[in-house]
């Protein structure tokens, strides 16, 4: 499905960001994925095993959290939380939001080992 | 050595989706997204329209799909300027994609641009392509379920398309039902009931496009 079109750039991301911090490695790395994204946590990490093996990130451990919605009514401005199966504003009875929250594939946590680290004792 | 940030995983493809619509924009072509399963009758649908439209709006296809040509085939048989895709197993265009085809298309011929997704009700919804609108599409044989199971595709669609409505007694298909849950994720998107075996429902259709080309 959809989980290594979103691999292939996370990879891409990570190793951008090793460069810029001198960082030989990825060990662990936190993404934020919104509920309207459907995203199956354990095929992402393992489209992302795939993505990364030879790179800076290969091995790296990849958490997935879940990010629930938040919604805008149109029709009144009331902000809620609907769910995935019902985006009724219960104000007045309309289906026609604007999602502000859970529409987004974020990467929030990064660790690096950094490149000197390999040589350092303990 | 841990760093905390907020960095948009899909941030290249929305970049080339913005390039996308400004490109379209500056042209004065609007774009639409066709997503659906596969089989609902996509091509039935763009091999009825863009005849139906060329001598007010002409209209060029992009057609995403896993393989062949035979959708652009049969595209290019009515005459229709036809860019066909192949996705090679990927499950949605991508708008890096949809650039590439539109670098073969002469955009100042042109007022609309359709795009016809891969089929499948799941990956497309997450992928935007540089498109104004989108269509949502659902047809009576897929079972009056999908729209309660495939949440995503339906609430951001801007008009959804009830298709082959010509079987819906033959298939005792629950017609309530679907306008009951399209009512739970989406009361924006004009919903109409269509069928090219018929054309029932497409001159709404048609004037839906009229009232959407800028
Ligand atoms: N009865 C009926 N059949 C239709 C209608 N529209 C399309 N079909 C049939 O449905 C089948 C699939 O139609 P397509 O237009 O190829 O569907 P598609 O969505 O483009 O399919 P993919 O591109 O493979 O996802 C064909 O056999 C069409 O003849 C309709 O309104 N009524
Ligand atoms: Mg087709
Ligand atoms: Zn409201």
């Amino acid at each position: 499905m959809h989980e290594m079109s979103i691999a292939i750039p996370l990879v891409e991301q990570l190793q951008a960001l090793a460069a810029e911090h001198n960082a030989a490695r990825v060990e662990a790395l936190t993404v934020a994925a919104g509920v309207m994204r459907q995203v199956v946590p354990e095929a992402l990490v393992v489209a992302f095993e795939v993505a990364a093996a030879e790179t800076c990130a290969a091995g790296a451990s990849l958490t997935v959290e879940s990010v629930p919605l938040a919604a805008r009514c149109r029709q009144c401005g009331r902000q809620f939380e609907p769910s995935i199966d019902s985006f009724v504003c219960d104000r007045c009875n309309q289906a026609d939001v604007e999602i502000i929250d859970g529409n987004d594939i974020v990467l929030t946590s990064v660790t690096f080992q950094q490149a000197d680290d390999e040589d350092q004792p303990g | 050595m841990k760093i905390n940030l907020v960095k948009n995983v899909l941030e290249a493809n929305e970049a080339a989706a913005e390039q996308n619509r400004r490109r379209l924009d500056d042209a004065c072509v609007l774009a639409v997204n066709i997503t659906s399963a596969p089989g609902s009758g996509k091509t039935s649908l763009l091999e009825a329209t863009v005849p139906a439209l060329a001598d007010e709006l002409p209209a060029a296809v992009i057609v995403g799909d896993l393989q062949t040509t035979r959708d652009a085939e049969r595209l290019a048989a009515i005459g229709a300027a036809t860019t066909q895709i192949n996705t090679e197993g990927g499950c949605h265009l991508s708008a890096a994609q949809v650039a590439k085809a539109l670098d073969t298309l002469d955009l100042t011929s042109l007022r609309l641009l359709f795009i016809e997704n891969v089929g499948n009700m799941v990956c497309p919804a997450a992928f935007d392509l540089g498109e104004h609108v989108r269509v949502a599409m659902l047809s009576v044989p897929e079972g009056d379920d999908k729209v309660a199971k495939y949440p995503t595709l339906f609430q951001p669609a801007d008009v959804i398309l009830i298709h082959k409505i010509d079987l819906v007694d033959a298939l005792d298909c629950d017609l309530a039902r679907i306008h009951a849950d399209i009512a739970k994720l989406n009361t924006r998107a004009p919903v109409f009931e269509t069928s090219t075996k018929t054309a029932a429902g497409l001159d709404q259709w048609y004037n839906w496009l009229r009232t959407k080309c800028p």
